[in-house]
């Protein structure tokens, strides 16, 4: 089992941006979403994805709605907004931007 | 960023927020409980162990519970929104208290703008700032000659009108009524500001002699007798027998100078061949560069050419045309009463301030282990300021709000029963009133409830076993407490000074000898229309045949006839008159007193004795006029020598015969309870008045014979239109009607400051006995008599009744000044009406103190110290 990583503060905003893109998710499927596509090294604390998602509903980057999952079960759904999509966009490129300096910092050494 | 959609978030979250909690909560069960599945799918493992590692794996529900709120970031609105809550609870749990104070704040902050919201309505209406009635010799009483003059030459009014009143016989298809009518200019709606609803207003076409007879009608009148404004319009009406067409219909306003007007029609000015006759008012609208000041001045310049001109007919040639503002000149009693009104309701309030004040201060002390507790598990000094000044100003607050719909319903009631002013009827709750009531209570709110917390502060400590004594005995405490006592005391003194000086006043006025016996005497105004009564022939027709029909009704023993009614009629007749032995220099005024015209019968009905010379004979028909004069009046022109004989010459008439005195009368009052008794008498044959009073001496209760009086009349000629009719007492208790309103409105609120005053100390006391329990205990066990305590108590709480009464009387003493014109026969500073105010203070403050003092004498001593 590889070494979890700690959760940078403020990823976890972007990771939710990211899961949602491809599609509306309720909580756990977000966290679901979240595991598999870090291939479980990112461990999200399963239950701060709720204030985050509050946040960001907060911030209109997305919608939150009482539906039904693809279960068949009563689950409030969250949607991402244009809003959201920009946000997504944003905050990649400043990722990016971010990890490459890392890098060359840890290149220099 | 979209501020406002979070603000409304945090509203809601705010407001909703068990609603979210709840949301939340199953939104993360059901997380785990879909997490419980897939583990217990993929794992194989029992649903209990999974369930437990979902809940493992999801890290804590309350934890993420909690910081979801904070990321709701309601963290301060949230925590206001539970110290409110927190301080309903705790009013809540008092709520003798809770309902007192709010009641007291209530009354006094929905009187103060009630009062305050008629003062605007009546003394601020912006219509009156630039407009100005004129004076000549201190009366708005003007002639044609004035008027045309003033038109003509001045330069100061935008506009000038005339209006002259009167009364007339109206009918428009029923019966017959008398209304008050004005004949006004063109000028006049103009300058007061009126428009019609319906219709036009007079128009100079109508003002030519000759021209076709129209009428303006009232708004009411127009619905009485029209079936409303619309219809009205083109309607013809008569008026004292003359058919008038309607050309309009003013809005229902209550305008100064019309509002007692209900007909309008048009003042049709012959030219002047005299100075007189006076009585008309003259208005006019300031142009916006003039003053009233600079208007008296271009006024003075034509009044000197005016006076020039036409001396030779009469008036004072040094007296002067001046521009009154309408305010002052219309509104002086109904300002001056509103005042004293308006400093009481203000004492009132600030009494109620200052009893709820004292009542939360003895609260917050009786809260002090409460205090003490909060303060040991840890709530910060801040929050413990907040908590006292959360409560009080909820409390205040919903004193203001309460308080707001007591005025609401005050001024309602003011304008419904209050006395009569013009432009009252049309007043709302003024919003300024409002905010400044209520600003007053809430500011005094926190500041009090701030004050405990503040001195626990300044203590710097506060601790469980001394709780009781850290607030409560503090010597600040203790002044600003007593403050408040003797402060009501102080306030409530002047109150109970001015009611009881009006009642005073009122009491004198009622007991005025009008000059006869009102007992068992009845009056009815009958006023003959000028369309079938034109001359003074058919005039005494009537009278010839209408005294002997009421005669006949049974119950009647005499009958009178006379123009002019006691108490104060006196407007209605007065005149001017040259005595012919003693003629008034040419350029200065005339003598001029009430002038009344009656018949023998008057004096026999009313039973006004003869004093001297002869009675009205049937001989006297005006060829040779004579007069009867009164006591008074001989005593001021002939005081050393008899008044029989001599004669004068009446009203500034040149070619008149002159009149003589052929008999002198007692008094009878014309000119007010105050006013002079002088007068003069002339028979009704002389001038032949059109409308006149008939006095009826009855030998049961008056009102029993009103109905045979009026169908008696009736039977005459039913188209004459009788009113008034009223048994003497009835119209005398009328007359009094304002100052007993009056009186009796002040008495309520001296009487409301009186009780909180006697409960501010009853309060104070009946807390420093529960707190002094112990040492009352301790001074009983070692003897003290419960006389001894009894007396403590009451001291201690009557220093403060009588420092508050001093401070009182000495206020009282200059601010009662204020009432000097409205008294009658009562000096404002009356030493018997000041001390029993105090006296009577005194007495409520002994028995407020002496309940409480009995209480601590009944302390049983063994059970008070082992109570600590």
């Amino acid at each position: 089992m590889p070494s979890r990583a700690d959760l940078l503060q403020g990823t976890l905003d972007l990771l939710i941006l990211k899961a949602l893109v491809l599609g509306p998710l309720h909580g756990w499927g977000i966290s679901k979403r979240l595991r598999q596509i870090s291939g479980e090294v990112l461990e999200v604390g399963q239950g701060s994805l709720y204030p985050a998602l509050y946040r960001l509903e907060d911030r209109g980057w997305v919608t939150a709605e009482w539906g039904t999952s693809d279960e068949g079960r009563r689950a409030k759904v969250y949607t991402l907004t244009a809003d959201g999509r920009r946000q997504l966009a944003l905050e990649r490129s400043y990722w990016r931007r971010f990890s490459a300096a890392v890098d060359e910092v840890l290149a220099a050494t | 960023m979209n501020w406002t959609r979070r603000v409304g978030r945090r509203m809601d979250a705010l407001l909703r927020g068990d609603q979210i909690d709840r949301d939340l909560e199953e939104e993360m069960r059901i997380h785990v409980e879909l997490e419980a599945e897939e583990i217990a799918r993929v794992e194989g493992v029992a649903p209990d162990e999974a369930r437990r590692r979902a809940l493992v794996a999801f890290g804590g529900l309350t934890r993420y519970q909690e910081e979801h709120r904070g990321v709701r970031g309601v963290g301060a609105l949230e925590q206001s929104w539970r110290e409110v809550r927190q301080a309903v609870r705790g009013l809540m749990r008092s709520p003798g208290f809770t309902l007192a104070a709010v009641g007291v704040l209530a009354l006094g902050i929905g009187s103060t703008t009630a009062v305050f919201s008629a003062v605007n309505a009546v003394l601020r209406n912006p219509n009156h700032d630039d407009l100005a009635i004129v004076f000549y010799r201190g009366f708005p009483s003007l002639s044609t000659v004035d008027y045309r003059a003033i038109e003509e030459q001045q330069r100061s009014f935008s506009v000038v009108g005339a209006m002259r009143r009167g009364e007339a016989a109206f009918r428009a298809g029923g019966e017959p009524e008398r209304l008050q009518v004005a004949r006004v200019t063109t000028g006049f709606f103009r300058a007061v500001g009126l428009r019609p609803v319906a219709g036009r207003l007079i128009e100079s076409r109508d003002e030519p002699v000759g021209a076709e007879r129209v009428a303006v009608l009232s708004h009411a009148v127009a619905e009485r007798a029209l079936g409303g404004a619309a219809g009205a319009v083109g309607q013809r009406v008569t008026l004292d027998g003359f058919a008038h067409t309607v050309i309009g219909v003013l809005p229902p306003s209550r305008e100064l100078l019309i509002a007692q007007v209900d007909i309008f029609t048009a003042l049709q000015l012959a030219a002047p061949t005299r100075r007189g006759p006076f009585g008309m008012a003259v208005v006019g609208r300031l142009t916006p560069g003039s003053s009233f000041e600079s208007a008296t001045r271009d006024l003075t310049a034509i009044s000197t050419r005016v006076f020039d001109l036409w001396s030779p007919t009469g008036g004072d040639r040094t007296a002067r045309y001046e521009a009154i503002p309408i305010r002052s000149a219309a509104l002086a009693t109904p300002s001056r009463m509103l005042g004293i009104f308006g400093v009481a309701v203000g004492l009132v309030l600030l009494i109620g301030v200052a009893n709820v004040a004292s009542l939360m201060l003895v609260r917050a002390i009786g809260r002090s282990r409460e205090v003490s507790l909060r303060a040991v598990l840890g709530a910060s000094p801040l929050q413990l300021v907040r908590m006292f000044v959360t409560e009080s100003a909820l409390l205040c607050g919903a004193g203001a709000l309460v308080g707001i719909a007591v005025g609401y319903l005050a001024l309602r009631a003011l304008v419904a029963i209050g006395p009569a002013m013009p432009g009252l009827s049309t007043s709302s709750l003024d919003s300024r009133a409002v905010l400044f009531a209520a600003g007053v209570a809430v500011l005094a709110g926190i500041v009090v409830g701030s004050y405990p917390a503040v001195m626990l502060l300044r203590k710097g400590h506060v601790g469980l076993s001394s709780g009781d004594r850290t607030i409560g005995g503090g010597r600040g405490t203790r002044m600003l407490r007593s403050g408040f006592v003797v402060a009501q005391f102080a306030l409530a003194l002047p109150l109970l000074a001015v009611s009881g000086l009006l009642v005073l006043s009122f009491v004198r006025l009622q007991q005025v000898d009008p000059g006869f016996d009102p007992a068992n005497l009845l009056t009815v105004r009958v006023s003959l229309p000028t369309g079938q009564y034109g001359d003074s022939t058919a005039i005494a027709a009537y009278w010839a045949r209408a005294l002997p029909r009421v005669r006949e009704v049974a119950g009647v023993r005499s009958v009178g006839l006379g123009s002019s009614t006691p108490p104060d009629d006196f407007g209605n007749s007065n005149d001017n008159f040259n005595l012919m032995d003693r003629p008034a220099p040419p350029g200065t005024a005339e003598p001029n007193g009430p002038w009344p015209s009656a018949d023998a019968g008057y004096f026999e009905a009313l039973g006004v004795r003869l004093l001297e010379g002869r009675m009205f004979a049937p001989s006297d028909t005006g060829v040779a006029p004579v007069a009867l004069a009164s006591r008074s009046w001989v005593r001021k022109y002939y005081p050393r020598e008899s008044a029989l004989g001599k004669t004068m010459v009446r009203g500034g008439c040149t070619e008149c015969p002159p009149t003589t005195i052929v008999g002198v009368v007692d008094d009878v009052r014309y000119s007010g309870p105050a006013g002079p008794l002088d007068a003069l008498y002339s028979p009704v044959v002389e001038n032949a008045p059109r409308t006149l009073f008939v006095y009826i001496r009855t030998a049961t209760a008056p009102d029993e014979l009103i109905r045979p009086v009026r169908e008696a009349l009736r039977s005459v000629d039913p188209s004459v239109p009788l009113d008034d009719a009223m048994s003497m007492n009835g119209r005398l208790y009328a007359y009094v009607a304002q100052p007993r309103q009056w009186a009796t409105l002040l008495g309520a609120f001296a009487a409301a400051a009186l009780a909180l005053a006697a409960i501010g100390v009853f309060g104070m006391l009946l807390y420093m006995v529960s707190t002094r329990r112990r040492e009352i205990g301790v001074r009983m066990a070692i003897g003290a008599q419960p006389r001894k305590i009894v007396q403590m108590v009451v001291r201690s709480g009557l220093i403060h009744a009588v420092i508050g009464s001093v401070l009182g009387l000495a206020a009282a003493l200059i601010g009662t000044r204020a009432l000097t014109s409205v008294l009658y026969e009562v000096s404002p500073g009356d030493p018997a009406t000041l001390g029993l105010a105090t006296l009577a203070l005194l007495a409520v403050a002994l028995v407020a103190c002496w309940l409480p003092a009995r209480r601590a004498a009944a302390i049983d001593p063994l059970e008070a110290i082992r109570h600590e």
